[in-house]
Parts: C-alpha cells; sequence; structure tokens
C-alpha cells in the first residue's frame, strides 16, 4: 500500500513538478501542465468545428509534439498531456454546433441535437450548453475514477493469471470482439480486421528476407504505421466527406442559427432534474466504453433510448425532442462516460478501443519508455518503475483535464460558436495538407506520403462499402503483439500445435471469442 | 427477369472477390513471398514461421468473404448505382498526385531555370529555394480541392491554400531548426 502510494505522489509530482514552460508572476508553470490546458482548448474549438474530430487534431499535433519535445522520456507526460487535452476537450466541443446550429460537431454528438437544438431555438442556447457542458464532464469524471481504480486491478490480474497461450487467446478475443461489434456485419468487421493483419505482417517476420514485399525494395522496412494509420482514418475519411459535400451541395455547412433571450441560462431545478440522468449515462457509458470498439455512439443512443422511456411513464414529464435538459444529459454524459473508460483496455492491456487510444498508443510507440499493458503496472521490489510513474502522472493530467473542463470549460466552449460557421468544403483540404505535411515531417520520405495517400482511398472504399475503418487500424496495431505472443507460446510449450488450447482459461477465452462473433454480430 | 436477391450488389461483389484473392494469395503469394514455412525446425528446435501469421489473416480474410456472402444471401441493398462516387474520388487523387508532382519538381526546375550554377540538392535548405516546391505544390492542392467540391473558382480558395502553407512553414521549419518541409528530405 505504501508503495502505491509512493508511486502516486510519484506521478503527481512528475506533473506538477516538471521542467517550466514559463513563468507568470514569478511561479513556474509546468510544461506539462501548460500542454493539457493547450491541448484542452484545442480540442474543444476541433469539437465545435464540423468536419473536425478529436483523432483528426491528434494525427496531426503528434509530429508536431514529437519534433518538439523529442524521443526522450520526459517527453512522455507533456505529450500525453496534449493528446488527453484534445480528447478530453472534443467530446465537450461536439456539443457547440449539435446544440447551436444542429449540426453535430462529432459523430457522437449526434443524439445532443435532438433536444439541445430545440431548447436553444427556444431562446436558451447557454441553458443547453451549460447542461451539455455539467453532464458531459461528470460522465467524463466518473468513467476517469473507474479508469484510476480499475486498470490497475485489471493489468495486475492479467499479469498473475495469464500466462502466454491466455494472452495469446486474450489478443483473439480483442480483436473477434472488434470485429463483431463494428460496423454493419461480421463478415466486414472481420474483413477490416484481416486486412489490418496483413498490411502490418508485410515485411515485420523474423527472416532475414522480408515477407510479402514483392520485390519492392520500398517495403522492405514495412508499411510506415503513421501512412497506414493517417491513411485510413483521416485521409479516407476526408475524401468520403468531400464526395458527400459535393453530391449534396455543402449540404454539411447548412446551419439554423439560434439567438439566446433574457431568461436565457441554468434554471432552478435544472440540477435536480438532470443528476439521476446524468449518473445513468455515466453508468451506461463507462461500461459500454471498457469494451474495446463499442463507441460512444451506442452509449449515446442507449442512455438517451432509456431516458426516453423513462420521460414517457412519469406523468408531466417534458418528452425528450422538445428540448428538454434530461435529454442534453443523457446523451452527453453518457458519450463523455465512453473516453476515459476506453483508456482502460489500453493502459491495462495494450489493446486499444477508440481512435483516441490508437493515437495514445502511437505516441507512445514513437517516443518509446512506455509500453501500455500490463507491465505498466508492475511494482518490482527494490526499484522503481518509471513506467508506472507514467501511468499515475497520465491519471492526474486526466483529473486536472476535468477539472479545467469543469471550471473554464463552458466559458470556451460558449467563445467556440463562432467556428461552426467554418465551411467544411474549406477546412478539409486544409486538413488534408496539413495531414500530409506531418506525415512528411515524421518520415521525411515522399513515399510515406504516397503510402498515405494509397490508403486513403483505401480507407474511402471501405467507407462507401461499409466496412468499419477501426478494426483494421487496432488489428494492424495488434498484429505485432499478437504474432510475437504466439510465438513465445508456441515456443513455451515444446513447439505444442495446440498450445492455444493447453488450459481452460485460454478455451474460454477462445469461445468467447467465437461467441462474440456469432452472437454480437448483426446480420447484414 | 432474375429474382431481385440475385443481383450483383456492392457487398457481394466484395465478398466474392475477397474471398477469391485471399484464396489465390494463400496459394500462390504467401508461399512465394516467404522465406521459412510455416514452421521452421533449426537445431533441433522447432518455432513458428514467417509464413504462418500471414497465411492465418489471408485465412481469415476468406472467411470473411464467405460470410459477407452468406450475410446478404437473402437480401442486399443494391447501393448506388451512379459511378460519380469513383469519378471524384479519380479527380480528386489526380489534384492530390498533381500537386505532389510539383511540390517535388518545382524547386529543382526553378534552380535550374534561375541559378543554373547550382543543384537543388545543394540548395534544399537555403530560402527561398527550399520553400517553392512547397508553396506551389501545397497552394496548389488545397485550391485545386475546394474548387472542386465548390464547383467554381474563388481567390478565397487561392488565399486559403496560400495561407496554409504559409502557417505550415512557420510551424515546422521556421519554429524547428531540424525538421524539412516536403520534399526535401528525399532530394
Amino acid at each position: 500500500m505504501t508503495d502505491l502510494l509512493n508511486y502516486i505522489g510519484l506521478g503527481i509530482m512528475a506533473v506538477l513538478n516538471g521542467p517550466a514552460l514559463f513563468e507568470i508572476g514569478g511561479i513556474g508553470l509546468p510544461v506539462a501542465l501548460v500542454m493539457l490546458a493547450a491541448g484542452l482548448f484545442t480540442g474543444i474549438a476541433v469539437g465545435a468545428t464540423p468536419g473536425l474530430a478529436g483523432p483528426m487534431a491528434m494525427a496531426i499535433s503528434l509530429p508536431l509534439l514529437i519534433s518538439a519535445f523529442g524521443f526522450t522520456p520526459d517527453a512522455l507526460l507533456p505529450v500525453f498531456a496534449f493528446l488527453i487535452g484534445i480528447m478530453k476537450g472534443a467530446t465537450l466541443g461536439g456539443a457547440v454546433p449539435a446544440i447551436l446550429f444542429n449540426l453535430p460537431g462529432t459523430p457522437d454528438a449526434m443524439m445532443t441535437t435532438l433536444d439541445g437544438h430545440p431548447m436553444a431555438r427556444n431562446g436558451q442556447p447557454r441553458r443547453a450548453l451549460r447542461i451539455a457542458q455539467l453532464s458531459s464532464v461528470a460522465g467524463d469524471s466518473f468513467s476517469d475514477i473507474v479508469l484510476f481504480v480499475c486498470a490497475p486491478f485489471l493489468a495486475v490480474v492479467v499479469e498473475s493469471y495469464l500466462d502466454l497461450p491466455e494472452k495469446t487467446a486474450l489478443l483473439i478475443l480483442s480483436i473477434s470482439f472488434i470485429a463483431a461489434v463494428m460496423g454493419a456485419s461480421v463478415g466486414k468487421g472481420l474483413l477490416s480486421v484481416g486486412l489490418g493483419l496483413i498490411v502490418a505482417y508485410i515485411a515485420s517476420g523474423n527472416d532475414l528476407t522480408p515477407r510479402l514485399t514483392m520485390g519492392f525494395d520500398a517495403l522492405d522496412a514495412g508499411v510506415p504505421l503513421i501512412a497506414a494509420i493517417l491513411g485510413v482514418l483521416i485521409v479516407g475519411e476526408i475524401f468520403a466527406t468531400l464526395e458527400t459535400l459535393w453530391r449534396n451541395n455543402r449540404a454539411l455547412d447548412v446551419k439554423t442559427e439560434t439567438h439566446g433571450t433574457a431568461q436565457d441560462g441554468l434554471a432552478p431545478g435544472d440540477l435536480k432534474r438532470i443528476t439521476p440522468v446524468v449518473v445513468r449515462g455515466a453508468l451506461i457509458g463507462t461500461v459500454i466504453g471498457a469494451l474495446p470498439g463499442v463507441g460512444s455512439t451506442l452509449a449515446a443512443t442507449l442512455s438517451y433510448s432509456l431516458g426516453a422511456r423513462r420521460a414517457r411513464r412519469i406523468a408531466g414529464a417534458q418528452p425528450f425532442g422538445s428540448g428538454a435538459p434530461e435529454g442534453i444529459a443523457a446523451t452527453e454524459a453518457a458519450n463523455s462516460a465512453v473516453s476515459g473508460a476506453n483508456l482502460i483496455p489500453v493502459l491495462s492491456l495494450g489493446i486499444p478501443g477508440n481512435a483516441a487510444a490508437v493515437f495514445l498508443i502511437l505516441a507512445a510507440d514513437s517516443i518509446g519508455g512506455f509500453n501500455p499493458g500490463p507491465a505498466v503496472f508492475a511494482m518490482p521490489e527494490g526499484e522503481t518503475n518509471p513506467q508506472l510513474v507514467v501511468a499515475f502522472g497520465i491519471f492526474t493530467l486526466m483529473a486536472i483535464g476535468n477539472l479545467l473542463n469543469w471550471t473554464v470549460g463552458g466559458a470556451v466552449m460558449r467563445s467556440m460558436s463562432v467556428l461552426a460557421r467554418v465551411p467544411a468544403t474549406r477546412l478539409l483540404p486544409v486538413v488534408l495538407l496539413v495531414s500530409l505535411t506531418a506525415i512528411y515531417v515524421q518520415e521525411t520520405s515522399m513515399f510515406a506520403v504516397w503510402a498515405t495517400l494509397a490508403f486513403g482511398v483505401l480507407g474511402y472504399g471501405m467507407r462507401r462499402l461499409a466496412v468499419p475503418v477501426l478494426p483494421f487500424v487496432i488489428a494492424f496495431i495488434l498484429a505485432g503483439p499478437l504474432e510475437r505472443s504466439a510465438r513465445e507460446a508456441f515456443s513455451a510449450t515444446g513447439a505444442d500445435p495446440w498450445f492455444l488450447f493447453s488450459s481452460p482459461t485460454s478455451v474460454i477465452l477462445l469461445l468467447m471469442a467465437v461467441a462474440a462473433l456469432i452472437f454480437l454480430g448483426r446480420d447484414g | 427477369m432474375r429474382h431481385p436477391s440475385f443481383r450483383l450488389t456492392p457487398s457481394r461483389a466484395l465478398g466474392a472477390v475477397v474471398l477469391v484473392l485471399a484464396v489465390l494469395a494463400l496459394l500462390v503469394w504467401v508461399p512465394n513471398d516467404t522465406a521459412s514455412g510455416y514452421v521452421v525446425s533449426k537445431r533441433g528446435r522447432v518455432s513458428i514461421g514467417d509464413a504462418m501469421a500471414p497465411a492465418l489473416a489471408f485465412g481469415l480474410l476468406a472467411l470473411s468473404g464467405l460470410l459477407i456472402l452468406w450475410e446478404t444471401r437473402n437480401f442486399d441493398a443494391p447501393g448506388q448505382s451512379d459511378r460519380r462516387g469513383p469519378a471524384l474520388l479519380a479527380v480528386m487523387l489526380g489534384i492530390c498526385a498533381a500537386a505532389l508532382t510539383v511540390m517535388i519538381w518545382a524547386g529543382p526546375l526553378a534552380v535550374a531555370l534561375l541559378n543554373p550554377d547550382e543543384t537543388y540538392r545543394n540548395l534544399r535548405d537555403a530560402a527561398p529555394w527550399k520553400h517553392i516546391g512547397f508553396v506551389v505544390g501545397g497552394t496548389g492542392l488545397v485550391t485545386g480541392l475546394i474548387t472542386l467540391v465548390e464547383h467554381r473558382y474563388s481567390w478565397a480558395a487561392l488565399a486559403i491554400g496560400l495561407a496554409t502553407v504559409l502557417v505550415l512553414i512557420g510551424a515546422f521549419d521556421l519554429a524547428f531548426d531540424d525538421l524539412l518541409l516536403p520534399p526535401n528530405g528525399d532530394q
């Protein structure tokens, strides 16, 4: 217990005692805190801009951050601070255009339009924004607390009870689960996973001759990680959205403006009305967020539907869809609670569950010195585990990020409403150039830029054929650990071809993988 | 007239293509493009070879193709019938390819025309030469795509493109000594 408290103290000090970026009134501001605030405000701005999303901003800023802070372990907390800030800010900012202009800034804010915009149209945009802020930050804070408690516990359980065959089976279960729950069908989910694995296996084997390169020298070092991920995730999205804008004659830019009245602002009794809805939404979002691949949109939809059903049963309750505060609260608490809980599988198992988590893993992978997984939470006797200090530093940053969101988040949200007016037709080509430049700066190779465009075409095609893109990215990241763990398990069991069935735990995990594909998939 | 459920929809075509390509890869690509087999035995120690993981991945791909065909056996949405989407994607890619080509060659061309005693390689870290390709190509990329999506050219599109490259030069090139803007790292 004393060791644990020591690590928590070291994590907090790593954030607060870090090098000062600048001084205000003789007091130095730690670089990690400044980066957290900068990331948070950037995230709110990005969330408030239709067409942009948190992962896009994370992708663009990562090469800049690495250039600024370098590849030393000292860079980890400032870089994570900025990325976590974006993640938290974007969740909050997405509600701004949803409420003010009936236009969700991020996909998970779609349900916020249902009650947020009617309330704004009724002359109460500030009230709607304030309810969204309070619910969103409450949901986020709750799921962060669950993360702080559960991630170390889960990691310790995994490290204590799972051997190499079971860890391989766990990775198979994670990939199967993601394939089953994302997208239109299990077949398309598996297709996405298969493609991700194959691309990752190009030139990544143990032999001296790189595999699957088809004789192309440019592929001898494998497919650039950043090109594959940004291509499918960001460039593919840009191509698909530009096509939609072109087809629909800029339909995404159509906005309905709202104006406040004198009675605008939080009404008496609002907090009492939304509290039970926020608690329920936070629980739903946290449970769903802890499962890799299940997005915040599902959490928001589930929470909203439950709230609407409850409102219909209570006599005199304001119906959902008419500007009910409970409608905004149900959605925002649930979709924000997903983001913290999504980091549980990342930090404890090294398994990313959403796009934001992918970029946190990418940052850790690029900088080095922090490998998300069970080893992060190990407490070896007689020595300090620097990864655990970083993990508690991350938790500290998340807690401070929530504090900022509680205090200044609302004011920043309101000030960002002007960004919803930026037309996506002009913004997305700019984002494309910025992304390609950022990739070049990191890889210093035009091949990486061409490869990014090629993966962009793949991402576009996948979207048009309703093949989910996130399983591709997650499988691409997990392909290496999966093969490595299988190789080690095979060797450790004396070349037993049935090593995956060597223990009841791994058999159960494999059965769960098959069950996920059969029972969780959506037919056609 | 054929039964509607037997129409070749995009999903069914996808399932069939994926299945055929995965089987071909399993039979031709993986065996011919991996140095070791599925299992390797070296000095009495048996380990998993480089072909195992790709073979399993292609097996998964074949299974996904079969599943997609199975899932669409009774009904599948016909999808978009027009070919404007792929055509627009081709135009967008054309704009990107043209802009990147200009980005690569504009600098060397400017040096060849205006400073023939030098090579671009020697000047790739010297302003204004190092910025020429990025400014022209980058501005072209942004302006071209805006013009395409808005169905009209505007001076605002050009100004946005130019402003973007200037901000990027400031953010990457002026702020960091060790960073190279495209295409200067390849020259």
